[in-house]
């Protein structure tokens, strides 16, 4: 079936290739820049546009040049396109589908016609660094010059309609991780996998084979060869069209699935044994006036898109070439019925100096002084040795002036290399290289020998070939020529790292394996260094560009709710987004949950309450450590508040511990500092104290939390408690017991009152939370207990004047600042923050945590409102709220020392920038201040 | 300090008009820094070629006259913390004293590029800090006031005009963490953090300072207590003045004089993507999720993050980084799932215990440090520079950094912005 494109009626498709990966059975279309074409399964979007005569792909950054087909691979960089919402998708490696539609990126209006190509004829004055050096009068001007360099930035666009598709990870344990399926990468895996170990073969193409799959009928049969012994071996797992993008601490290898079933696409992590890096070469452009002119080709390019894809990339060739690819390509133009006009053989010396045409490729004029009219430049002037994986390692390449190339410094127990990284040889020295590697990499991985020698590959000569005598771009995305590394070499950039980040080459999406050690060579040149002086810059991961969604997987964020949740969400709660928890801020109305606390009884869900249980005869030396006041003397069955302070003596947090038996505490933290306390506890114990016997476990979830607070509060416990005596002697506050809550054994509760009630907080195992709630709001129906929200409580705890670490402290808090001064044991022997609150003793100069009450009784100035004396800011409010027991408006803040006396009259001012005078109240606490209804 | 004179030369000056002229002339450029020999001797010896170190030897050459000065850089300049951190200038902070520190330093960024005759390219279209919890919201509302009284353009938004301004983001409700709202700093932004680099470096170098790259310091000389000169890989060099500017390897060269320092080095990790069309206004920061991100004028969209939790040299980035980063990022933007991270990397901060710097003298005559900026580095370095060569010239502490002073450990006078959040970008 010949397939004719309508939208440019050429065909360069050829016959059936040996080595062909269409599918010539399965045709399809698809759109490009809106025209339709036709296209087999197997297909690249490049591929097709090629068969069907399309030579420009793109617009390059700054200039606006045409671009096409150079590599016909991953890295191809003029092929960058836009498909459906997906920017930056690399047509040369992106298969097509059915009804695909893919757009050309970085051209206006079209692709033939591109407005800003006038840039070609400023490039002059658009050289390296030039926005550096204008735009910088008037100032005020440069906005619009900026928008106008943004209109510039290259790439696809992003919509923020695009879907969030699914994208999956996984984690894995193979022995050994070979990265790269060609003939070493397979001969690598075969071999460890023989010698018993589990392999993980990764393969960037659609296919394993590197470069054989592109070769003649010799590498055909060995491909075949590969594949079969590939498949008769047991433990490889084999990925293709995956990459590892790197390699971290620890072996700790990331691999990207790009295409899996189910998913967009999967991340999988590798702890691998041994990670054998067998990435093969890639070939070097050439640097040369024109040099990226649609129609000026790598040989490895034409060869691919002759041999894979069966389509002829030219009709009238001129080939450059210094080694056998270039000569492979030779034979393969002229088997596709290319007609080679002209072979430049560098190795004799001879060179081309200059590309010229348009849209397309017109003529190449070469050193000899000949002129050849062509539509196709094929060159083979040399490799670069992708070395990153190594470098992740630690490797630093090193430059090798016979072949030319960089290779690996080496010495690494758990990477290796094998293929062309290594070096030459023949495909049969290749192999023979990549099974050694393999055995090498499966001993290693079982630790049977970290030193098992490797053979060395035969390292052949090539002529050092990075650039012609006339200047041509470097780096093809970025735009960046030979003449302007010269030139930033010349304004003194003249290291490479400075000529990179000046001049952005080896800074877009190839990442530098295209255009990295042509700077180099260029750099060098212009300095007088030699190539292995210059070094190259460092290779970071990814080794291959990750999607963001791939790196993400799920976006798992969990979300933390207690047992009751339930009941909440069923009886209209209105959610509270609290770090990872999610819980009742009220029920409808906070102050109707105030007041019905203050007159009867309420239940809180306080389940997210940090805790922690503690064991071991070393309990109280810990908390004597964390707590700032003194733990030694915990009775039996009491519980005592502490506050934790940071070693520079700010607040950390605060909570009750109870001691429930005599090598046994139960440890509760703020709900928001739950985390950083268990980080606290254990950077202690195992850093500091490693010798203390305890056994610290987190409980958060395992129990749910209910605060049962009001006067009436007794009356509520004493129905569902049969086995604790509940009396105010016999369970006086802050005391702790043990036993049978509504049934349910193995709970604790104990008197406390931040809401400044006489209040239990009950502790029962957390799947009996629920029933458990609902028990305590049945039978208390007669009592009127109702459930309280966040809201509530905090109204409550200020009334109260109970402050709130993080709210009415800050990360300069401390504690002598909150008013904790009476909790400072500065004769305990050690504490976290005593040296640091031992200076501040004694000291008046910071600010203080006071009450206020704003003269307008109606006034809430808004948390953060600061506190103004003469222009000057001398406090702020920390809290504040209408108090439902009072009212009228309540609140808590810093002031100045000079302040902080009761009656003094202060000045806040509300982020409308009005006035509420407000007077310091005589305590915290502005309802019931001596504590009766706690104590009661 | 006398000031010396030593042959200062004019560079070529950068403008519309020179751009042109070279353009048609096609004759190079000046350049912009010269290599010397090391001298004998220098008035003062700059440790660290980043911005603080630059911005000192331009400030002391360009406002005190004092241009015998060497600044001596490990590797290539900017090397370091300069050309490895996001590049977000605000001045938003939450004391009043860091708000006018950081205020004179926007002040300084937005002159620059006339200053230096180099443009920086500061890009100031907003910064926004998000909201997720009612916590966050007050002490957004809080830095937002005491931002107002001095002086700072700064304000609490709603979610509404949060999605005016970024109609990427995910302002459902629904979100894992809704965004409820943002404190709005119009004159923050993003610069070219290599441009104010090599800005400096120009400017120093043509008012006479010695720029020496690939010189590495290796011991400093002190004697009855003060500073006599320093060891370097290109030889010895006296001098009575040396000033640490050094950032993550700063108690490396403390050590060196033997002054201790409270400070320990830990990572701190970035990322970059492809570039894709412009979407994204101001810089965005989420101290919930732990993450903020800007777009360059080339398209990137540039990600950091907070330090890594444990003290370390290593500047390899991590997977768990990039993994934690990438959800984040899709949890404020879901759109952007197939953007791709094109390279990823750390670098070194130097994290005291309040947070805050270390700046002026120590218990060694002639040694003075400028460090311990942790994660505000370069937000301060024009500041900063111009602090430091005001006490090199005048030998008295200037009040804007008399707290910063490395005594106030030992008096236990702790200060700075911790209260501000963990990721204070």
């Amino acid at each position: 079936m010949r397939r004719k494109a309508q939208a440019t009626g050429v065909d360069m498709r050829l016959g059936p290739r040996p080595g062909e990966i269409i599918d010539r059975s399965r045709g399809l279309t698809f759109t490009w820049d809106g025209d339709t074409y036709p296209a087999y399964r197997g297909d690249t979007i490049t591929s097709a546009l090629a068969a069907a005569g399309v030579r420009v792909m793109s617009r390059s950054f700054k200039y606006h040049r045409p671009r096409g087909v150079m590599t016909t691979s991953y890295l191809d960089p003029g092929c960058l396109v836009q498909v459906g919402d997906e920017p930056n998708v690399r047509a040369s490696h992106r298969m097509v589908e059915p009804g695909m539609s893919a757009r050309p990126q970085n051209a206006w209006p079209s692709l033939r016609y591109d407005v800003k190509s006038a840039n070609g004829a400023l490039a002059p004055f658009l050289s390296a660094g030039f926005y550096y050096k204008t735009f910088m009068r008037p100032k005020r001007l440069w906005p619009a010059y900026e928008r106008v360099l943004r209109g510039f930035s290259p790439g696809g666009a992003v919509s923020p309609e695009a879907a969030h598709d699914y994208y999956d990870k996984r984690y894995a344990h193979p022995d050994v991780v070979v990265a790269g399926g060609g003939p070493a990468g397979m001969a690598a895996a075969v071999a460890a996998a023989a010698a018993g170990a589990a392999v993980m073969l990764v393969e960037g193409e659609p296919e394993l084979g590197g470069h054989l799959r592109w070769g003649a009928a010799p590498e055909l049969a060995a491909l075949g060869d590969l594949r079969r012994a590939v498949a008769a071996t047991g433990g490889i797992e084999v990925l293709t069209d995956s990459v590892v993008t790197g390699r971290y601490d620890g072996n700790w290898v990331a691999v990207v699935q790009r295409s899996a079933p189910g998913v967009v696409e999967r991340l999988i992590k590798a702890r691998a044994g041994v990670l054998v890096a067998a990435p093969g070469l890639i070939e070097r452009p050439y640097v040369f006036s024109g040099n990226d002119i649609p129609g000026v080709m790598l040989s490895t390019g034409a060869r691919r898109l002759i041999n894979l894809w069966a389509v002829k990339p030219g009709e009238r060739a001129v080939v450059l070439t210094a080694n056998s690819s270039g000569d492979a390509a030779v034979c393969d133009l002229a088997d596709a019925g290319v007609d080679v006009l002209k072979i430049v053989d560098a190795r004799s010396g001879e060179d081309v100096v200059r590309a010229k045409g348009g849209r397309t490729l017109r003529a190449v004029e070469c050193a000899d002084g000949t002129t050849v009219e062509c539509d196709l430049l094929v060159t083979a002037v040399g490799w670069t040795a992708p070395t990153s994986l190594l470098n992740m390692a630690g490797d630093r390449p090193v430059y090798n002036e016979r072949a030319a190339r960089f290779f690996p410094g080496g010495g690494h127990d758990d990477v290796l290399a094998t293929g062309g990284i290594a070096g030459d040889g023949s495909l049969e020295q290749l192999i023979d290289h990549g099974s050694a590697v393999g055995r090498a990499a499966a001993r290693r991985a079982h630790e049977v020998s970290a030193t098992t020698e490797i053979p060395s590959l035969p390292v052949e000569a090539h002529p050092a070939l990075f650039k012609a005598r006339t200047h041509g771009f470097v780096d093809f995305s970025e735009d960046v020529s030979s003449k302007e590394l010269e030139e930033a070499v010349a304004e003194g950039y003249d290291s490479i790292e400075l000529a990179k980040r000046y001049t952005t080459a080896t800074m877009g999406p190839a990442q530098g394996k295209l255009e990295s050690v042509n700077a180099v060579a260029v750099v060098a040149a212009a300095t007088g260094a030699t190539i292995a002086a210059t070094g190259t810059t460092v290779w970071r991961p990814p080794y291959s560009p990750v999607t963001l969604g791939a790196l993400a997987g799920r976006s798992f964020e969990p979300v933390r709710y207690s047992p009751m949740q339930p009941w909440h969400e069923a009886h209209g709660a209105k959610p509270l987004v609290a770090g990872q928890w999610i819980r009742p801020d009220h029920y409808g109305d906070p102050a109707a949950e105030v007041r019905s606390v203050r007159s009867g009884v309420g239940l809180i869900d306080v389940t997210p309450l940090g805790k922690f249980d503690l064991r071991g005869p070393d309990v109280p030396k810990l908390l004597n450590q964390l707590y700032i006041n003194k733990w030694s003397k915990l009775a039996l069955g009491s519980v005592r508040y502490g506050v934790m302070c940071a070693e520079d003596g700010v607040v950390l947090d605060d909570g009750v511990t109870g001691r429930l038996g005599d090598d046994h505490y139960l440890m509760t933290a703020t709900s928001s500092g739950a985390e950083t306390v268990w980080e606290w506890i254990e950077s202690w114990l195992q850093t500091e104290h490693p010798e203390w016997r305890v056994h610290v476990a987190r409980v958060t979830s395992d129990f749910a939390s209910i605060n049962i607070a009001g006067p009436r509060a007794r009356d509520l416990l004493s129905l569902v408690v049969d086995d604790v005596a509940l009396g105010p002697e016999e369970f006086p506050y802050m005391r702790v017991r043990s036993g049978s809550i509504a049934g349910i054994d193995g709970s604790f509760m104990w008197r406390i009152g931040f809401t400044g009630e006489l209040s239990y907080e009950i502790h029962v195992p957390a799947s009996y939370g629920l029933g458990v709630w609902e028990t305590l709001l049945e039978r208390g129906a007669d009592l009127g207990v109702k459930p309280f929200g966040v809201e509530a409580q905090r109204i409550l705890r200020l009334e109260k004047g109970h402050l709130i670490v993080g709210q009415d402290t800050d990360g300069l808090t401390r504690a002598y600042g909150a008013g904790l001064d009476w909790a400072v044991k500065l004769d305990k022997e050690d504490f976290a923050g005593k040296p640091e609150l031992g200076w501040q003793e004694g000291r008046d100069d910071f600010l203080r945590l006071v009450g206020l009450r704003p003269l307008e009784g109606t006034a809430v100035p808004a948390e953060g409102s600061q506190i103004v004396e003469a222009g000057i800011i001398v406090g702020r409010i920390t809290s504040s709220r209408m108090s439902p027991t009072l009212g009228r408006s309540i609140c808590m803040g810093f002031v100045a020392p000079h302040l902080a006396e009761p009656g003094s009259a202060i000045s806040i001012v509300a982020p409308d920038g009005s006035r509420v005078p407000a007077v310091v109240t005589p305590q915290l606490a502005q309802v019931d201040p001596k504590g009766e209804r706690l104590h009661g | 300090m006398k000031p010396v004179k030593n042959g200062a030369r004019r560079m070529g000056r950068y403008s519309a008009f020179d751009l042109a002229r070279h353009g048609v002339a096609r004759n190079g450029w000046p350049r912009a820094w010269h290599n010397h020999d090391l001298r004998r001797a220098y008035d003062v010896v700059v440790v660290g070629g980043g911005v603080h170190g630059l911005a000192t030897a331009y400030y002391l050459a360009a406002r005190h006259g004092i241009s015998n000065v060497a600044v001596l850089e490990k590797g290539y300049i900017g090397s370091g913390g300069s050309g490895r951190n996001t590049a977000i200038i605000r001045s938003n902070y939450l004391t009043p004293e860091g708000v006018r520190f950081y205020d004179r330093s926007l002040k300084l960024y937005e002159s620059l590029s006339t200053e230096l005759n180099f443009n920086v390219m500061f890009s100031q279209r907003g910064h926004l800090t998000l909201a997720h919890n009612d916590s966050s919201l007050r002490t957004m509302r809080w830095r937002a006031e005491v931002n107002k009284l001095e002086g700072i353009d700064s304000e609490v938004i709603s979610t509404a005009q949060v999605k005016e301004l970024v109609p990427y983001l995910d302002t459902s409700s629904e979100a894992r963490y809704p965004v409820l709202g943002a404190l709005y700093h119009p004159p923050g932004g993003i610069i070219r953090h290599d441009a104010v680099v090599w800005g400096y470096a120009r400017a120093a170098d043509s008012r006479g300072v010695h720029i020496h790259q690939n010189t590495e310091v290796l011991g400093i000389d002190v004697a009855g207590g003060a500073v006599r000169g320093v060891a370097t890989s290109g030889g010895k060099v006296a001098t009575p003045v040396v000033v640490n500017a050094t950032a993550g390897w700063a108690t490396l060269i403390s050590d060196m004089a033997g002054v201790a320092m409270p400070i320990t080095t830990s990572p701190l990790q970035a990322a970059v993507t492809e570039p894709v069309r412009p979407f994204l206004g101001p810089v965005i920061v989420s101290g919930s999720l732990h993450v903020y991100l800007s777009q360059t004028d080339r398209g990137e969209l540039v990600f950091g993050s907070a330090v890594d939790p444990f003290p370390s040299y290593s500047m390899r980035g991590s997977l768990d980084f990039i993994e934690s980063l990438a959800g984040h990022v899709l949890e404020l933007m879901p759109s952007l799932a197939k953007m791709r991270v094109l390279r990823q990397w750390a670098g070194l901060c130097d994290m005291t215990p309040d947070y805050s710097p270390i700046m002026g003298q120590t218990p060694v005559e002639g040694f003075l440090v400028d460090v311990g900026w942790g994660t505000y580095g370069f937000k301060a370095g024009p500041v900063a520079g111009e602090a430091m060569a005001q006490l090199i010239a005048e030998g008295k502490t200037p009040e804007l950094i008399a707290g910063f002073s490395l005594d106030r450990f030992m008096r236990g006078e702790l200060l700075g912005e911790k209260g501000a959040a963990a990721v204070g970008h």
